[in-house]
Formats: C-alpha cells, structure tokens, sequence
C-alpha cells in the first residue's frame, strides 16, 4: 500500500543508503590516491642534547631521561580533501639493559590545518621519558612520525623524519 | 441446543476474522521481520570473525580524543594476532571492572619476548591514563577490545540519542516493528 509510513520508510531508505554509498565511495578513493602519492622528503630530526638525572615516580625511583631536539618537516602534501588533521608524535626507540624493547612518546602535536603543516620546532620533551632499570649504556633513535586521520575512511600512518642512527644516553648525573 | 451452539462458533470465528484478516499475509510479514533482525544479527557475527574483535564498531561517547575523533563518530576495528599495538596505534581498552570501554592512543610500549606492557593517553587530556587504570600500572594485551582502523562520522548519533532517550528508542521500535508487522 502506498501509505504515508511506507513513503518515509522508502525515501529514508534511498537516502541513507546514498549517503552510506557516498561516505564509502569518498573513503576508498582516498586511500587508493594515497598509494600513489610521492613519499615525504626532506624531514630531519637532531637530538641536540640528552641528559639522565635521578627521579622519583609514585611507586618506584626511574632514570629520568630529558631531550632536546630539532625537528624539520614539510608535511603540507598529507593534506588532500579528505585530511582531518594530522597527529604528529616524535618516538625514542631504544633497547634497555633487561632486554625490553621501549618505544617513548617524548613529544606530539595536532596539525589541523595545511598552513600550519610546515613544521620547525627546537624544543624539548613534553612528556616523561623514564626507565625504571636505567639507560646505562643505552642508545636511542629518534622518529617524527604521523598518523593522518581522515573524514571518513581509514587511518593512515608513516614517518616523517628519523636521526642519522642512534643517540647514547650519557650516564646518570647523581646531584648528590 | 444445536443452534445456540453453531451461533456461537460463527461469532467466534468472525472476531478472529477482524483481527487476523490474512493469517497467512500475518506470518509472512513475522518471518520478514526475523529474517531482517537474524540479518543484522550475522551481519554483526560475520564483521567479529573477520576483524577477530569482539565489538567491531563502536561509538564514541566522550570528547578526550577530539577534534580527530568527535563524539558521536563510528570507529571500525580490528585486532589481528600478535596481539601487539604501536605508538600512535588508537586503542580501545577495558580496564578489568569497569563496563565503559576507553578510546585512546598510545603513548608508551615496553616490549619483552613474551608480553607487551604499554600506556595510553587522549589526545585532547594533558596528561597520561595511568589514574584511569584502577590500581594497574600498565596495559596488557588483554585488556584491549580492538585497533581503531577506520572512522564514519556522525553515524553513531543516533544510537547516543536512542541510548539517552529511553522512551524515544523504544517509541521509534514499537513504531517501526507494529508499521512492519501490520502493515501490507
């Protein structure tokens, strides 16, 4: 019967199922566009100082590590009509005397717009950068990576800049 | 006696007439609405097998990932072995005891041979999720629903609506499911 109910019921259909098609459409063209698209060039990142001092967390002492650094990248080609924003995230990468692998978050920003996407940052760490059983002897590699996070579609991730091989921690400065 | 008797049975047949004016009509529409939920039931099914994750979409309730991930946003995830997650990998994770699963990255991963310990945080907190974890000092693979691999936005609207307005979810149901049941 072509009653009022069955009409919404339709047109609602059609439509959803449109705006379903079109969301999904969008989201598998972006990422196809994304395989062909030229690598990013040009990134660097140098570790210009590093120092390990004594701390305290709340249960246990660490070795504090704390980092200076220097991060040049043009990351303005990630941004194409389907780019939300970009989470941009400087990791530490090292091996520790017991064997554990540590990959640290020592940094990180949101690039929500392509003219902000030219990044020069000479700073320090945000975040704590700690290890409960020490640096001795330890060295890390430093990478600016990103995560593209898009309208609609999947979430793409890559690097952006790494140091020429690995930083040494120093030993522990004992102020005491 | 006979005559009372047979009124009777007429009368009855003609109210179930009234209601039930196509009994047959009636359980074809029924098995249309069942097959259209077991639809959506192995639809749901067939999506854990394929991602190995228990809830394969979610809908994000809180703002501690914005501005990427927005409240009201559909996430679509995976958790294919070896259950092993990366920094800047967005997580959802369920802290043992609590019945609301959290959506947020990972900042920290301390890899050993044959477990991974790692920390998370929201992009939009200022600081780590440590005083979210309940007394647990890392998270371990265990407590993790899945990988977040996709976002639709908007979309999971609707199930916030229905899930803070009881009586409209249940006023939409009632609705749709007498409409799809009575109507030809």
């Amino acid at each position: 019967m072509h009653n009022i109910f069955s009409r919404v019921n339709n047109v609602s259909a059609l439509l959803s199922s449109c705006v379903m098609g079109l969301l999904a459409a969008i989201a598998v063209m972006s990422m196809v566009s994304s395989v062909f698209e030229a690598p990013l060039e040009g990134g660097s990142v140098v570790v210009t100082g590093v120092t390990v001092v004594p701390g305290k967390g709340r249960q246990h002492k660490y070795e504090h590590a704390r980092v200076e650094f220097e991060i040049d990248s043009d990351l303005s080609p990630l941004f194409n009509w389907n780019t939300k924003q970009l989470f941009l995230y400087l990791d530490a990468e090292y091996t520790n005397a017991k064997g554990v692998k540590n990959a640290v978050v020592i940094w990180d920003r949101i690039v929500r717009r392509k003219e902000d996407a030219k990044i020069h940052v000479a700073g320090r760490q945000k975040y704590a950068f700690k290890d409960l059983s020490g640096f001795r002897d330890a060295a890390a590699t430093y990478t600016l990576r990103y995560n593209m996070m898009p309208h609609v579609g999947a979430l793409m991730y890559g690097t952006a800049g790494t140091t020429n091989g690995t930083v040494s921690f120093p030993p522990m400065i004992n102020h005491s | 006696m006979w005559p009372t008797r047979i009124r009777r049975v007429r009368l009855r047949h003609a109210a179930a007439a009234t209601y039930l004016p196509h009994p047959r009509q009636f359980l074809l529409q029924a098995l249309a609405v069942a097959l259209s939920l077991s639809s959506v039931l192995m639809a749901h099914t067939a999506l854990e097998l394929l991602t190995n994750c228990k809830s394969p979409a979610v809908v994000v309730l809180s703002a501690s990932m914005e501005p990427g991930v927005r409240r009201g946003d559909l996430l679509l995830l995976s958790n294919y072995a070896p259950q092993r997650y990366a920094n800047g990998d967005i997580t959802v994770y369920q802290v043992p005891g609590h019945a609301i699963p959290i959506v947020h990255r990972v900042l920290q991963t301390h890899d050993s041979p044959l477990t991974q310990q790692f920390l998370t945080k929201g992009d939009n907190n200022d600081v780590d999720d440590l005083a979210l974890y309940d007394g647990l000092e890392w998270l371990e693979a265990a407590h993790v629903v899945g990988k977040v691999q996709g976002i639709i936005p908007f979309v999971g609207y609707v199930s916030i609506l229905f899930n803070e307005m009881p009586r409209m979810r249940n006023g939409v149901f009632g609705i749709i499911g007498l409409a799809s049941l009575f109507s030809s």
